[in-house]
Protein backbone atom coordinates (compact mmCIF):
# COMPACT_ATOMS: atom_id res chain seq x y z
CA UNK A 1 0.00 0.00 0.00
CA UNK A 2 2.82 2.09 0.64
CA UNK A 3 3.98 2.05 -2.85
CA UNK A 4 0.70 3.02 -3.65
CA UNK A 5 1.49 6.56 -1.86
CA UNK A 6 0.37 10.24 -3.51
CA UNK A 7 2.39 10.17 -6.48
CA UNK A 8 4.20 14.07 -6.70
CA UNK A 9 3.34 14.93 -10.10
CA UNK A 10 -0.84 14.45 -9.02
CA UNK A 11 -3.30 16.83 -9.90
CA UNK A 12 -3.84 17.87 -6.43
CA UNK A 13 -0.29 18.70 -5.83
CA UNK A 14 -0.31 21.04 -8.77
CA UNK A 15 -3.03 22.87 -7.54
CA UNK A 16 -1.99 23.23 -4.34
CA UNK A 17 1.60 24.54 -5.91
CA UNK A 18 -0.41 26.86 -8.46
CA UNK A 19 -2.23 28.36 -5.67
CA UNK A 20 1.20 29.41 -3.53
CA UNK A 21 1.70 31.02 -7.39
CA UNK A 22 -1.33 32.51 -7.96
CA UNK A 23 -0.63 36.31 -5.89
CA UNK A 24 2.49 36.88 -7.77
CA UNK A 25 0.70 36.01 -10.89
CA UNK A 26 -1.77 38.47 -10.06
CA UNK A 27 0.86 41.14 -8.96
CA UNK A 28 2.49 40.04 -12.64
CA UNK A 29 -0.25 40.44 -14.67
CA UNK A 30 -1.52 43.88 -12.52
CA UNK A 31 2.22 45.50 -13.59
CA UNK A 32 1.96 43.87 -17.19
CA UNK A 33 -1.36 45.99 -17.40
CA UNK A 34 0.18 48.94 -16.01
CA UNK A 35 3.12 49.15 -18.42
CA UNK A 36 0.37 47.99 -21.09
CA UNK A 37 -1.80 51.13 -20.41
CA UNK A 38 1.20 53.48 -19.90
CA UNK A 39 0.17 53.61 -16.51
CA UNK A 40 -3.53 55.29 -17.24
CA UNK A 41 -5.01 54.10 -13.44
CA UNK A 42 -2.39 55.76 -11.68
CA UNK A 43 -1.85 59.13 -14.05
CA UNK A 44 -5.76 59.55 -14.18
CA UNK A 45 -5.81 58.99 -10.53
CA UNK A 46 -3.36 61.43 -9.89
CA UNK A 47 -4.59 63.99 -11.74
CA UNK A 48 -7.90 63.69 -9.97
CA UNK A 49 -6.77 63.83 -6.60
CA UNK A 50 -4.13 66.65 -7.32
CA UNK A 51 -6.57 68.87 -8.79
CA UNK A 52 -6.70 71.13 -6.10
CA UNK A 53 -3.01 71.89 -6.22
CA UNK A 54 -3.13 72.32 -10.40
CA UNK A 55 -1.40 75.74 -11.19
CA UNK A 56 -4.01 78.52 -11.14
CA UNK A 57 -5.42 81.22 -13.47
CA UNK A 58 -2.62 83.52 -12.46
CA UNK A 59 -0.20 81.20 -14.20
CA UNK A 60 -1.38 81.37 -16.84
CA UNK A 61 -2.41 84.89 -17.29
CA UNK A 62 1.00 85.50 -16.41
CA UNK A 63 2.11 83.19 -19.35
CA UNK A 64 -0.40 85.02 -21.38
CA UNK A 65 1.18 88.54 -20.43
CA UNK A 66 4.37 87.47 -21.54
CA UNK A 67 3.33 85.49 -25.09
CA UNK A 68 1.82 89.72 -25.62
CA UNK A 69 5.39 90.80 -24.49
CA UNK A 70 6.62 88.81 -26.90
CA UNK A 71 4.18 89.74 -29.65
CA UNK A 72 4.76 93.07 -28.86
CA UNK A 73 8.24 93.20 -29.25
CA UNK A 74 7.95 91.12 -32.45
CA UNK A 75 5.53 93.91 -34.23
CA UNK A 76 8.17 96.52 -33.08
CA UNK A 77 10.94 94.80 -34.67
CA UNK A 78 9.44 93.96 -37.74
CA UNK A 79 7.79 97.61 -38.21
CA UNK A 80 11.60 98.79 -37.46
CA UNK A 81 12.46 96.36 -40.05
CA UNK A 82 9.86 97.33 -42.46
CA UNK A 83 11.15 100.84 -41.69
CA UNK A 84 14.34 99.86 -42.23
CA UNK A 85 13.27 98.12 -45.96
CA UNK A 86 11.11 101.31 -47.55
CA UNK A 87 13.74 103.51 -46.16
CA UNK A 88 16.21 101.03 -48.85
CA UNK A 89 13.28 101.43 -51.38
CA UNK A 90 13.42 104.95 -51.21
CA UNK A 91 9.66 105.40 -50.55
CA UNK A 92 8.78 108.39 -49.12
CA UNK A 93 8.02 108.30 -45.43
CA UNK A 94 4.68 110.20 -45.25
CA UNK A 95 3.43 109.08 -41.67
CA UNK A 96 4.29 109.57 -38.04
CA UNK A 97 3.56 107.06 -35.63
CA UNK A 98 0.57 109.78 -34.40
CA UNK A 99 -2.72 109.75 -34.04
CA UNK A 100 -5.76 111.18 -32.21
CA UNK A 101 -9.37 109.63 -31.44
CA UNK A 102 -12.46 111.18 -31.92
CA UNK A 103 -15.94 110.80 -31.21
CA UNK A 104 -18.42 110.26 -34.57
CA UNK A 105 -21.17 113.54 -33.97
CA UNK A 106 -22.57 113.24 -36.67
CA UNK A 107 -23.21 110.34 -38.86
CA UNK A 108 -25.00 110.24 -42.75
CA UNK A 109 -23.90 106.44 -43.75
CA UNK A 110 -26.79 106.61 -46.36
CA UNK A 111 -28.10 109.30 -49.04
CA UNK A 112 -26.49 111.77 -50.94
CA UNK A 113 -23.90 112.50 -49.25
CA UNK A 114 -22.17 109.97 -46.89
CA UNK A 115 -19.88 111.19 -44.11
CA UNK A 116 -18.92 111.61 -40.30
CA UNK A 117 -18.53 114.48 -38.43
CA UNK A 118 -16.10 114.47 -35.98
CA UNK A 119 -15.17 115.55 -32.57
CA UNK A 120 -11.73 116.93 -33.33
CA UNK A 121 -10.14 119.16 -35.82
CA UNK A 122 -7.23 121.47 -36.95
CA UNK A 123 -6.76 122.87 -33.82
CA UNK A 124 -5.64 118.99 -33.06
CA UNK A 125 -3.57 119.09 -36.02
CA UNK A 126 -6.13 116.75 -38.40
CA UNK A 127 -5.93 117.98 -41.93
CA UNK A 128 -7.62 117.24 -45.34
CA UNK A 129 -6.53 114.02 -46.58
CA UNK A 130 -5.72 112.14 -43.25
CA UNK A 131 -6.98 108.71 -43.62
CA UNK A 132 -9.60 107.97 -40.36
CA UNK A 133 -9.75 104.38 -39.21
CA UNK A 134 -12.11 102.30 -37.13
CA UNK A 135 -12.44 99.63 -35.44
CA UNK A 136 -10.91 96.69 -37.23
CA UNK A 137 -9.72 99.18 -40.44
CA UNK A 138 -9.71 102.38 -43.14
CA UNK A 139 -13.22 103.65 -43.24
CA UNK A 140 -12.52 106.98 -44.92
CA UNK A 141 -10.46 110.08 -45.38
CA UNK A 142 -10.59 113.53 -44.01
CA UNK A 143 -12.46 115.73 -46.72
CA UNK A 144 -12.68 119.35 -44.96
CA UNK A 145 -11.82 120.51 -41.83
CA UNK A 146 -12.61 123.59 -39.25
CA UNK A 147 -10.95 124.51 -35.74
CA UNK A 148 -13.14 122.09 -33.72
CA UNK A 149 -14.37 119.45 -36.28
CA UNK A 150 -13.50 117.04 -39.14
CA UNK A 151 -15.27 115.95 -42.24
CA UNK A 152 -14.62 112.37 -43.23
CA UNK A 153 -15.48 111.12 -46.77
CA UNK A 154 -16.55 107.60 -45.78
CA UNK A 155 -15.15 104.51 -48.23
CA UNK A 156 -18.62 103.97 -49.43
CA UNK A 157 -19.32 107.59 -50.67
CA UNK A 158 -19.49 107.95 -54.17
CA UNK A 159 -16.21 110.07 -55.44
CA UNK A 160 -14.34 108.32 -52.67
CA UNK A 161 -10.87 106.56 -54.45
CA UNK A 162 -8.67 104.61 -52.67
CA UNK A 163 -5.15 102.59 -54.09
CA UNK A 164 -5.55 98.78 -52.70
CA UNK A 165 -3.77 95.74 -52.76
CA UNK A 166 -4.98 91.85 -52.32
CA UNK A 167 -2.17 90.54 -50.64
CA UNK A 168 -3.14 87.16 -51.59
CA UNK A 169 -2.51 87.79 -55.05
CA UNK A 170 -0.11 90.48 -54.91
CA UNK A 171 -2.25 92.98 -56.88
CA UNK A 172 -3.51 96.26 -56.70
CA UNK A 173 -6.96 97.16 -57.67
CA UNK A 174 -8.93 100.94 -57.00
CA UNK A 175 -11.32 100.91 -54.40
CA UNK A 176 -14.53 103.16 -55.78
CA UNK A 177 -17.01 103.97 -53.50
CA UNK A 178 -20.81 103.85 -55.04
CA UNK A 179 -23.27 104.87 -52.60
CA UNK A 180 -24.03 101.39 -51.52
CA UNK A 181 -22.03 99.76 -48.28
CA UNK A 182 -20.43 97.88 -50.62
CA UNK A 183 -17.70 99.90 -52.35
CA UNK A 184 -17.06 98.29 -55.69
CA UNK A 185 -12.68 97.55 -56.50
CA UNK A 186 -11.62 97.60 -60.49
CA UNK A 187 -8.18 95.50 -60.35
CA UNK A 188 -5.21 97.04 -62.68
CA UNK A 189 -4.91 93.61 -64.09
CA UNK A 190 -6.42 91.78 -66.63
CA UNK A 191 -6.64 88.23 -64.56
CA UNK A 192 -5.77 89.16 -60.95
CA UNK A 193 -6.22 85.83 -59.27
CA UNK A 194 -8.60 86.85 -56.61
CA UNK A 195 -11.56 84.86 -54.89
CA UNK A 196 -13.63 85.55 -52.16
CA UNK A 197 -12.91 86.00 -49.07
CA UNK A 198 -9.67 87.25 -49.96
CA UNK A 199 -8.27 90.42 -48.01
CA UNK A 200 -7.88 93.90 -49.24
CA UNK A 201 -5.89 96.00 -47.86
CA UNK A 202 -3.63 99.69 -48.31
CA UNK A 203 -0.67 99.26 -50.67
CA UNK A 204 2.37 98.86 -49.03
CA UNK A 205 3.87 101.30 -51.14
CA UNK A 206 0.96 103.96 -50.14
CA UNK A 207 2.24 106.97 -49.03
CA UNK A 208 -1.60 108.58 -49.22
CA UNK A 209 -2.70 106.49 -46.24
CA UNK A 210 -0.81 104.18 -43.96
CA UNK A 211 0.76 100.68 -45.92
CA UNK A 212 -0.98 97.42 -44.89
CA UNK A 213 -4.08 98.77 -43.24
CA UNK A 214 -6.50 96.09 -43.63
CA UNK A 215 -10.18 97.21 -45.47
CA UNK A 216 -12.52 94.82 -46.06
CA UNK A 217 -12.94 91.30 -47.72
CA UNK A 218 -14.04 90.34 -51.35
CA UNK A 219 -17.38 89.16 -51.48
CA UNK A 220 -17.86 88.58 -55.00
CA UNK A 221 -15.42 88.72 -58.10
CA UNK A 222 -16.38 89.97 -62.05
CA UNK A 223 -14.14 88.08 -64.27
CA UNK A 224 -16.16 89.04 -67.05
CA UNK A 225 -16.31 93.12 -66.84
CA UNK A 226 -14.53 94.57 -69.37
CA UNK A 227 -12.03 95.99 -69.14
CA UNK A 228 -10.99 94.92 -65.88
CA UNK A 229 -12.31 92.55 -63.35
CA UNK A 230 -14.15 94.08 -61.02
CA UNK A 231 -14.95 93.07 -57.60
CA UNK A 232 -17.50 93.64 -54.61
CA UNK A 233 -15.88 94.56 -51.28
CA UNK A 234 -17.43 94.33 -47.95
CA UNK A 235 -15.54 96.44 -45.33
CA UNK A 236 -14.73 95.19 -42.02
CA UNK A 237 -15.31 98.33 -39.99
CA UNK A 238 -19.01 99.00 -40.95
CA UNK A 239 -19.57 102.87 -40.66
CA UNK A 240 -22.74 102.68 -38.92
CA UNK A 241 -21.53 101.15 -36.31
CA UNK A 242 -18.67 103.19 -35.47
CA UNK A 243 -18.54 106.11 -32.42
CA UNK A 244 -15.01 106.91 -32.65
CA UNK A 245 -12.39 106.30 -34.87
CA UNK A 246 -8.49 107.24 -34.91
CA UNK A 247 -7.15 109.69 -37.19
CA UNK A 248 -3.87 109.34 -38.54
CA UNK A 249 -1.74 112.38 -38.50
CA UNK A 250 0.57 113.09 -41.09
CA UNK B 1 -52.30 147.81 -44.40
CA UNK B 2 -48.89 146.65 -45.69
CA UNK B 3 -48.23 143.01 -44.84
CA UNK B 4 -45.19 142.70 -42.48
CA UNK B 5 -42.57 140.05 -44.76
CA UNK B 6 -41.52 136.87 -42.77
CA UNK B 7 -38.31 137.96 -43.29
CA UNK B 8 -38.25 141.32 -41.46
CA UNK B 9 -39.34 139.09 -37.95
CA UNK B 10 -35.87 137.54 -36.73
CA UNK B 11 -38.38 134.99 -34.86
CA UNK B 12 -39.19 133.42 -38.09
CA UNK B 13 -35.92 133.80 -39.87
CA UNK B 14 -34.57 132.11 -36.84
CA UNK B 15 -36.56 128.98 -37.43
CA UNK B 16 -34.16 128.14 -40.38
CA UNK B 17 -31.91 126.76 -38.18
CA UNK B 18 -33.61 123.74 -37.52
CA UNK B 19 -32.40 123.11 -41.10
CA UNK B 20 -29.03 122.45 -40.13
CA UNK B 21 -29.12 121.12 -36.81
CA UNK B 22 -31.53 118.10 -38.46
CA UNK B 23 -29.45 117.50 -41.64
CA UNK B 24 -26.56 116.99 -39.24
CA UNK B 25 -28.39 115.34 -36.59
CA UNK B 26 -31.75 113.91 -37.18
CA UNK B 27 -32.33 110.60 -35.20
CA UNK B 28 -33.04 107.57 -36.79
CA UNK B 29 -36.44 107.36 -36.30
CA UNK B 30 -36.38 110.39 -38.84
CA UNK B 31 -35.04 107.90 -41.33
CA UNK B 32 -36.72 105.34 -44.18
CA UNK B 33 -33.13 103.15 -44.06
CA UNK B 34 -30.80 105.34 -43.48
CA UNK B 35 -32.08 108.36 -46.06
CA UNK B 36 -33.49 111.38 -44.52
CA UNK B 37 -36.20 113.90 -45.39
CA UNK B 38 -35.05 116.95 -47.85
CA UNK B 39 -34.95 119.24 -44.45
CA UNK B 40 -33.94 122.14 -46.97
CA UNK B 41 -37.41 121.57 -48.72
CA UNK B 42 -39.31 121.50 -46.00
CA UNK B 43 -38.44 124.45 -44.21
CA UNK B 44 -38.44 126.45 -47.99
CA UNK B 45 -41.76 125.58 -48.92
CA UNK B 46 -43.57 127.35 -46.37
CA UNK B 47 -41.38 129.83 -46.71
CA UNK B 48 -41.66 130.91 -50.34
CA UNK B 49 -45.50 130.53 -50.54
CA UNK B 50 -45.73 132.86 -47.88
CA UNK B 51 -42.86 135.30 -48.69
CA UNK B 52 -42.71 135.03 -52.34
CA UNK B 53 -41.03 134.45 -55.16
CA UNK B 54 -37.80 137.46 -54.72
CA UNK B 55 -37.66 135.92 -50.72
CA UNK B 56 -37.85 132.31 -52.13
CA UNK B 57 -35.17 132.75 -54.18
CA UNK B 58 -33.14 134.25 -51.78
CA UNK B 59 -33.88 131.76 -49.14
CA UNK B 60 -32.90 128.85 -51.54
CA UNK B 61 -29.91 130.25 -52.43
CA UNK B 62 -28.93 130.96 -48.62
CA UNK B 63 -30.05 127.79 -47.68
CA UNK B 64 -28.18 126.04 -50.80
CA UNK B 65 -24.50 127.54 -49.62
CA UNK B 66 -25.63 126.24 -46.11
CA UNK B 67 -26.15 122.48 -47.02
CA UNK B 68 -23.22 122.59 -49.43
CA UNK B 69 -20.89 123.75 -46.62
CA UNK B 70 -22.24 120.90 -44.36
CA UNK B 71 -21.62 118.52 -47.46
CA UNK B 72 -18.29 117.06 -49.16
CA UNK B 73 -17.31 118.49 -52.02
CA UNK B 74 -19.41 117.70 -55.12
CA UNK B 75 -22.85 118.21 -56.07
CA UNK B 76 -24.63 121.72 -55.00
CA UNK B 77 -28.40 122.25 -54.29
CA UNK B 78 -28.20 125.60 -54.97
CA UNK B 79 -29.91 126.24 -58.02
CA UNK B 80 -32.58 123.46 -57.72
CA UNK B 81 -33.49 125.73 -54.32
CA UNK B 82 -33.46 128.97 -56.01
CA UNK B 83 -35.99 127.45 -58.63
CA UNK B 84 -38.11 125.83 -55.97
CA UNK B 85 -38.25 129.01 -53.96
CA UNK B 86 -38.82 130.65 -56.76
CA UNK B 87 -41.97 128.81 -58.09
CA UNK B 88 -43.48 128.10 -54.71
CA UNK B 89 -43.08 131.89 -54.08
CA UNK B 90 -45.41 132.41 -57.34
CA UNK B 91 -47.83 129.62 -56.48
CA UNK B 92 -48.52 131.45 -52.78
CA UNK B 93 -48.67 134.96 -54.58
CA UNK B 94 -51.00 134.33 -57.55
CA UNK B 95 -53.81 131.72 -56.25
CA UNK B 96 -55.59 131.45 -53.09
CA UNK B 97 -53.30 130.30 -49.98
CA UNK B 98 -52.06 126.70 -50.40
CA UNK B 99 -52.32 125.57 -47.24
CA UNK B 100 -53.87 121.59 -47.42
CA UNK B 101 -52.37 118.91 -46.27
CA UNK B 102 -52.43 116.65 -49.86
CA UNK B 103 -51.24 119.97 -51.55
CA UNK B 104 -48.22 120.59 -49.11
CA UNK B 105 -47.28 116.68 -49.35
CA UNK B 106 -47.53 116.86 -53.02
CA UNK B 107 -45.36 120.32 -53.70
CA UNK B 108 -43.04 118.67 -51.15
CA UNK B 109 -42.99 115.08 -52.70
CA UNK B 110 -42.32 116.94 -56.34
CA UNK B 111 -39.31 119.51 -54.48
CA UNK B 112 -37.63 116.80 -52.78
CA UNK B 113 -37.88 114.41 -56.31
CA UNK B 114 -36.13 117.54 -58.15
CA UNK B 115 -33.47 118.48 -55.50
CA UNK B 116 -32.98 114.59 -55.18
CA UNK B 117 -32.43 114.43 -59.20
CA UNK B 118 -30.30 117.42 -59.29
CA UNK B 119 -28.02 115.74 -57.33
CA UNK B 120 -28.56 112.52 -59.00
CA UNK B 121 -27.98 113.82 -62.39
CA UNK B 122 -24.67 115.87 -60.84
CA UNK B 123 -23.10 113.13 -59.10
CA UNK B 124 -23.18 110.75 -62.65
CA UNK B 125 -21.76 113.86 -64.44
CA UNK B 126 -19.15 114.46 -61.88
CA UNK B 127 -18.01 110.63 -61.95
CA UNK B 128 -18.16 109.94 -65.75
CA UNK B 129 -14.69 108.37 -65.78
CA UNK B 130 -16.03 105.57 -63.35
CA UNK B 131 -17.87 102.21 -64.56
CA UNK B 132 -21.57 103.89 -63.99
CA UNK B 133 -24.05 100.55 -63.93
CA UNK B 134 -24.19 100.70 -60.10
CA UNK B 135 -25.03 104.26 -59.87
CA UNK B 136 -28.56 103.80 -61.14
CA UNK B 137 -29.99 101.50 -58.46
CA UNK B 138 -28.61 103.46 -55.70
CA UNK B 139 -29.46 106.94 -56.74
CA UNK B 140 -33.11 105.52 -57.72
CA UNK B 141 -33.55 104.03 -53.97
CA UNK B 142 -31.89 107.38 -52.63
CA UNK B 143 -34.04 109.78 -54.44
CA UNK B 144 -37.38 107.77 -54.08
CA UNK B 145 -36.89 107.03 -50.23
CA UNK B 146 -35.95 110.70 -49.88
CA UNK B 147 -39.13 112.02 -52.08
CA UNK B 148 -41.34 109.43 -50.21
CA UNK B 149 -40.44 110.66 -46.87
CA UNK B 150 -40.10 114.37 -47.62
CA UNK B 151 -43.82 114.14 -49.48
CA UNK B 152 -44.85 112.56 -45.63
CA UNK B 153 -43.75 114.71 -43.45
CA UNK B 154 -44.09 118.18 -45.81
CA UNK B 155 -47.82 118.71 -44.35
CA UNK B 156 -47.13 118.02 -41.00
CA UNK B 157 -44.16 120.53 -40.83
CA UNK B 158 -45.50 122.81 -43.34
CA UNK B 159 -48.79 122.99 -41.49
CA UNK B 160 -46.85 123.84 -38.44
CA UNK B 161 -44.52 126.57 -39.59
CA UNK B 162 -47.53 128.39 -41.31
CA UNK B 163 -49.36 128.33 -38.39
CA UNK B 164 -46.60 129.80 -36.33
CA UNK B 165 -45.22 132.34 -38.91
CA UNK B 166 -48.74 133.68 -39.42
CA UNK B 167 -49.47 133.52 -35.02
CA UNK B 168 -46.17 135.91 -35.40
CA UNK B 169 -47.67 138.22 -37.99
CA UNK B 170 -50.55 138.45 -36.85
CA UNK B 171 -49.32 139.41 -33.22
Amino acid sequence: MKLMGPYPWALPVIIRRFRRFLPWLLVGCSFGIVRWSKGAFFADTYAFLSRPFWPGTAQREWIQAGQRLENKSKISLLEKDNARLRGLLSLQKSFRNNETSAAVISRKTQGWSQQFELSKGSLQGIAKGDPVMGPGGLVGVIDSVTPLTSRVRLLTAPGSRIGVWVPRSSHHGLLLGRGTSRPQLIFLAKDPLVMPGDLVSTSPVSTLVPPNIPIGIIQSVDNLAIPAPIAVVQLIAAPEAIDWVQVKIR
Amino acid sequence: MIPVRLHKRPICLASVLMVPLLYLGAPNWLKLSGVTPCWAVLWLLPWALEDGPLSGICAGLFLGLWIDGLSLDGPTYIPTLMLLGFWWGRLGRRGPPIERSYNLGLLGWIGSFFVGLSIWVQIMFIEMNTPLDWIHSWGFYTLLAQSILTGIMAPIIGSWLLLLWRGKLSS
